[in-house]
């Protein structure tokens, strides 16, 4: 029974990684160097398919949100006391958000994608998954993290007027933090932004 | 250096699917250093020039690799969100499309993985096979043959053949090991040729 190459054996081929045996069965066998061939050509067709473009532009998201936050450090940064601050609110109009109407909706917001991801990484189980040390350093890094805000947020909620800027960019900060614990969790990916 | 480019409207490629080939995009995304430069000071204008530049590419990578089209955008969402916060610490080590198209793969493999752990699926693409079309027609032309792949499978297709990466970058990305990137390609490529072949038929 005559062997031929393995699909293995073909990829390691035009990787010029073939072993010795390959390459020499190759200069034998018409069949396997018909199937090198339709092996590059699938290749060569992969990368001649046309780009796909998304039906909608999510550019007008992105740049929303993206003021959304400059607006929340700028706020941050008023509440500071900081007089660059005044500045820089001077330079950027942002219309039709204002006001306290404004923190009391970012703040609501921002509580209720914190407690989705908390209800998120309770469904979760770290202990009944492997982890790698890498992973579980991550995890541990944003969960200290995330304390530090949780004290600064319970800093702020014994003063006279826990909706403010302050309060805002807190729970923005802890939805990132905790999107970031919920893929390090789930997805033990090796790309975080830390 | 990236080649000079006298207006942002140069950098944007057409909307139309189907006019452009991978190869073609990659000549096309040399983005101007000034460019660059604007966006990490926080111009508006050039984050969004440079989103326009690699709207498409991003898209049709991710979308490549997953099923759902409104998946894909969102990774193209959420990886132009990574962009505008994580500029500031993009040194000009290499191309940046390069490094735009490491967030959108870790964005793209990120969803997989959090699909597949949601469902308590195993990392089976056998599994993720299963629940594609029952009905494959005897010969399908590579793109739809391809679709038929699982997403993992699809992912490190694309990745390691047409985007380039190797298996090691692979791994590391998937947070899985290199035997495993290797051993997918080689089941992907197999089940192509069955599919290409008409073994898929019903």
């Amino acid at each position: 029974m005559t062997m031929h190459c393995t699909m293995d054996e073909l990829l390691a081929l035009r990787a010029n990684e073939g072993s010795q045996w390959a390459r020499q069965h190759l200069d034998t066998c018409a069949e396997c160097r018909t199937e090198l061939d339709a092996l590059y050509q699938r290749i060569a067709q992969l990368k001649a398919l046309p780009a796909l473009a998304p039906a909608r532009d999510r550019w007008p998201t992105i740049r929303a949100r993206v003021v959304a936050a400059r607006l929340s450090r700028r706020r941050r940064w008023a509440a500071s006391g900081l007089a660059a601050a005044a500045v820089l609110a001077g330079m950027v109009v942002f219309r039709g958000i204002s006001g306290q109407r404004a923190y009391a909706d970012e703040l609501a917001q921002a509580k209720r994608q914190s407690a989705s991801l908390e209800a998120e990484l309770q469904g979760y189980d770290p202990d009944a998954h492997v982890q790698s040390g890498r992973t579980a350093a991550m995890a541990a890094a944003l969960e200290d993290r995330i304390a530090a805000v949780d004290a600064q947020l319970s800093q702020l909620n014994t003063g006279p007027s826990p909706v403010g800027p302050q309060v805002v960019q807190l729970w923005q900060d802890r939805v990132d933090l905790m999107q970031q614990l919920v893929d390090v969790h789930v997805t033990q990916a090796s790309y975080v932004g830390l | 250096m990236a080649s000079a480019c006298p207006s942002y409207a140069l950098l944007r490629p057409s909307k139309a699917p189907g006019h452009h080939n991978l190869q073609e995009m990659t000549i096309s995304l040399a983005v101007p250093d000034i460019l660059v430069a604007r966006a990490k000071s926080g111009d508006e204008e050039a984050l969004e020039a440079l989103y326009r530049a690699f709207e498409t590419p991003v898209y049709n990578l991710a979308r490549r690799i997953l099923r759902n089209p409104e998946d894909a955008e969102d990774v193209l969402q959420e990886t132009f969100l990574e962009v505008v916060r994580s500029i500031g610490s993009y040194r000009g080590e290499g191309h940046l499309w390069g490094w735009v198209r490491r967030i959108a793969s870790s964005k793209a493999l990120m969803r997989i993985r959090r699909q597949q752990v949601r469902a308590e699926e195993a990392f089976d693409e056998e599994a993720v096979v299963g629940t594609a079309p029952m009905s494959i027609p005897a010969r399908v032309d590579l793109e739809r043959a391809f679709e038929q792949l699982g997403e993992t499978s699809r992912a490190v297709v694309w990745l390691h053949d047409v985007e380039g990466y190797t298996h090691e970058e692979i791994a590391e990305m998937m947070g899985k090991t290199v035997s495993f990137s290797k051993s997918q390609l080689a089941r992907a490529h197999a089940r192509l040729r069955r599919v290409l072949e008409g073994e898929g038929q019903t």
